[in-house]
């Protein structure tokens, strides 16, 4: 029962990286639907940013059946930290989360990221693909807020696509 | 002076000896109820979308009526808004216009008619309503965990008060259409739970802050419902004793006993008793928790208030709460999917036939299709949710068209088809080439986390086809001789699956095994098993074998496990797999099998090697034996349950007593 385990990996490989590919390029063929649909008054910054509210709101939905309480508030953090660092590892991205020193501070870093080259083929800003990282992230986060009655906010240290060589975002809960 | 509407007398019936406790009075308000016994508010969607009492509920609930012998049968909840922010199932009945008030009296005098008490209850669906409109209503805006729910919106504080008035208007209409008690709905999710729960609850008004807060509009409709109900007419709700939402902030179980009394004070007759929500990470109902698991809440709740306490939930005989109302630990056993299962049961109970009572086996089929938006039905009783409909019940045939039918498998759907047919006049033989009926359902019934439970199903077909003489010859297997020298009128053939052969190489190997002998103890297997189907008898041989410390690997076709099973349980089972150290490849296929591994190849191609000393097959295919030497001798043929199309016990029970009615 012979098995190339390095082929069969390899391929498995391919497959998952041409998805992400895919993944990154359908949703920029979708933004060029969206401006020519939109026409030239509207700022692609502006549908980049829309788009990236309501796949946070959807995402955020996903989010709401495990979050859980039971860990208490460290916990709490900590898995919000790892879902949204496991969101960016689906996408072909390479992010960690890891504890900061406050009480319940996490802190996501992402040290490669799909999304910015392909941005490059489809001429979309840099600037834009930074917004809408963050805003996706923020959106994520608001109904979880909700849920969970605990104001956890997300901001944006540093970003790849601003040339500052790594993604790293702050989570906390605001006092 | 307590009234008492009906008239009963159980002296002389078995029951009453045998379960004293059930059958018993009890005073509720200044009601008196002749038994212990109540058919719980069950929504079943039978009724018209726009809220009108259609016929088929009607019947329904007749014959839930007619199980009670005199005890409480009450009708589902009813919304009572016109916006249909409370409406949570598309069949569910309405009450926020006089226009209702007809059909309403409809159910009151069916009830009525069975001398049984009829109750009446204001259900707003709260948090998991809306299924009609775009948005619900609750306390708070708080986004919904489960996504078939709709979005809720804070009510303003005159849409609460408006909220309060519309149970008290929606009381005075069920009084007119002639009901016995008010019962208000706080249970699993719906609106008054909503106010209750710090989870849902985070109002700064009357309305909300802390537990007395969060119970003022409980209190306020109980106060007002109270009103209209006077002296005479009782008013109970249904508050849950345990929220089950600790992971995601809700009451304590304190907080929870604080909600009783509560209730108590503001009026309350009697409280039902419940737990959980419908999104609680706990199993409450399901088959995998063991009868009575939660009379312990129920002795609490008497702990902590002084008026009658009721229960349902995981009490499918009547050993435990007769037992349990004679400790004082409760006072009224309630029923919903043990009367769904079997509309008679308490009947059963009563005049000492229980082994005629078909049993629930919690399976919660009946709560998936409701979420669904489809009508009740019920996995092993066929008759459920067509009561109304003569077609449905078995007809008598005339003397000269009574049939000899051969049944050829004495497994659910044989059984099903053969008590049928032979209370129809038929004359029926069952035969099977084991010494026990029961079919495959011997082996499956020995999966682990309450699966002995399906067996109950196999007692009561034995039971009704021995009353209904049918004969049985076990230990005979039926061959085209066999056929050929009986020569019956009709042939029904229930003989089960065929076990498929897996198609790789190595599939002839000594250690490639059957499901049926792994499950029965005939054969043994090694430490690192491979389950090679991942449908649910794959699943059920897959925990059998995990809870013997084995390490157990499931490849199945089919693109996730289980995904035959009912959702409103299949969860439970991804649960244990996951805790039993099960991995499930699933859309995959076994390609070879060689000493100590497989190899699995996924629908796309992929390969990799398994670990593996034994392989159980569970995948199973229709089976056709017989048919043609039946049909070639011109004999009337019916295929029904696994034989026709390997599916589940429902589909065998249900296969069978269509074809009971039809020869």
């Amino acid at each position: 029962m012979p098995v190339n385990a390095e082929k069969e990996i390899a391929k498995l490989w391919r497959n998952v990286h041409s998805a992400q590919a895919e993944n990154c390029k359908t949703y920029y063929r979708w933004r060029e639907v969206a401006l020519e649909l939109a026409g030239p008054d509207v700022k692609p910054l502006d549908v980049g940013l829309k788009a990236a509210e309501m796949m946070g709101k959807d995402i955020g939905k996903d989010f709401l059946p495990r979050t859980n309480w039971l860990k208490g508030e460290e916990g709490f953090m900590m898995n919000l930290g790892k879902a949204l660092a496991g969101l960016w590892i689906t996408e072909g991205g390479l992010a960690t989360a890891e504890k900061g020193d406050a009480p319940g501070e996490i802190f996501i870093k992402c040290t490669r990221d799909p999304w910015p080259t392909v941005a490059k083929q489809y001429g979309v800003p840099m600037e834009e693909v930074a917004q809408a990282r963050e805003r996706l992230f923020q959106t994520i986060l608001e109904d979880v807020s909700v849920f969970m009655n605990i104001p956890v906010k997300i901001e944006m240290l540093k970003a790849i696509p601003r040339g500052e060589g790594m993604y790293l975002f702050r989570l906390y809960k605001e006092n | 002076m307590a009234k008492q509407l009906f008239e009963w007398d159980y002296s002389s019936y078995p029951g009453a000896k045998s379960y004293p406790h059930l059958f018993k009075p009890i005073q509720i308000g200044n009601l008196t109820i002749p038994n212990r016994i109540k058919y719980a508010a069950t929504e079943d969607n039978l009724n018209d979308h726009n809220g009108f009492v259609t016929d088929a509920d009607v019947a329904y609930l007749k014959r839930r009526a007619e199980g009670v012998v005199g005890g409480m049968c009450f009708m589902q909840g009813v919304y009572m808004d016109e916006a249909r922010k409370g409406q949570g199932y598309v069949g569910q009945a309405a009450c926020w216009n006089d226009k209702f008030i007809p059909g309403l009296k409809r159910l009151a005098d069916a009830i009525h008619e069975e001398k049984a008490i009829a109750g009446f209850q204001l259900m707003d669906c709260g948090r998991v309503g809306a299924v009609e409109v775009d948005a619900g209503h609750g306390p708070s805006t708080v986004p919904q965990r489960l996504r078939i729910f709709k979005p809720m919106y804070e009510m303003t504080h005159a849409e609460v008060k408006e909220m309060i008035q519309q149970h008290v208007d929606a009381a005075k209409r069920g009084i007119e259409a002639g009901f016995d008690i008010i019962e208000i709905s706080g249970i699993v999710g719906y609106l008054i739970s909503n106010f209750l729960s710090s989870y849902t609850n985070r109002r700064t008004d009357e309305y909300g802050g802390d537990v007395r807060g969060r119970s003022q509009s409980m209190i306020e409709i109980i106060q007002g419902v109270k009103e209209v109900c006077g002296p005479d007419i009782p008013l109970g709700i249904r508050l849950c004793s345990e929220e089950l939402l600790d992971d995601v902030r809700g009451n304590t179980p304190d907080e929870s006993m604080i909600t009783y009394q509560l209730a108590e004070e503001a009026g309350a007759d009697y409280i039902s008793c419940t737990l959980g929500w419908q999104e609680s990470i706990y199993p409450v109902i399901s088959r995998d928790i063991p009868q009575g698991n939660w009379l312990h809440l129920a002795k609490r709740a008497k702990a902590h208030v002084k008026i009658p306490i009721q229960m349902a939930y995981r009490l499918f005989t009547p050993d435990k709460p007769n037992k349990a109302i004679g400790d004082g630990e409760l006072d009224i056993w309630e029923m919903c999917r043990s009367m769904i299962a079997d509309p008679l049961m308490p009947k059963k109970v009563l005049e000492g036939r229980e082994d005629e009572i078909r049993h629930c086996v919690a399976c919660n089929l009946c709560l998936a299709r409701l979420f669904r938006d489809a009508p009740m039905t019920c996995y092993i009783n066929p008759l459920c949710a067509h009561e109304h409909d003569e077609k449905f019940y078995p007809s008598p045939v005339e003397a000269d068209e009574q049939k000899e039918v051969m049944i050829v498998g004495a497994g659910p759907a044989g059984l099903e088809c053969a008590y049928v047919a032979a209370q129809r006049g038929h004359d029926v033989h069952v035969y099977d080439k084991r010494q026990e009926p029961g079919g495959t359902l011997l082996e499956a019934s020995r999966a682990p986390y309450g699966d002995e439970e399906l067996m109950t199903c196999i007692h009561y077909q034995k039971t009704m086809c021995e009353k209904a003489g049918v004969e049985f010859h076990l230990g005979t297997e039926v061959t085209d001789s066999l056929v050929q020298e009986e020569m019956p009128d009709t042939v029904v053939l229930a003989t089960g699956p065929v076990y498929s052969k897996i198609q790789g190489l190595g599939a002839d190997r000594n250690n490639v095994v059957n499901v049926l002998d792994v499950m029965g103890g005939k054969v043994e297997v090694g430490d690192k098993v491979v389950v090679w189907g991942n449908r649910k008898p794959g699943i059920g041989v897959a925990l059998h074998l995990a809870k013997q410390g084995k390490k157990v690997t499931i490849v199945g076709k089919e693109k996730s496990a289980g995904f035959d099973i009912n959702p409103s349980f299949k969860w439970r089972y991804m649960i244990y797999l996951r805790q039993n150290g099960v991995m499930a490849y699933n859309d995959c296929d076994i390609e070879e099998i060689s000493e100590g591994e497989i190899m699995v190849r996924t629908y796309d191609g992929y390969r990799f090697p398994v670990e593996c000393d034994t392989v159980v097959v569970s995948e199973r295919e229709a089976n056709a034996s017989l048919k043609n030497v039946v049909q070639g001798e011109g004999i009337e043929v019916f295929v029904i349950g696994d034989a026709l199309l390997p599916r589940n016990l429902s589909s065998a029970v249900h296969d069978g007593y269509r074809i009971g009615l039809r020869i």
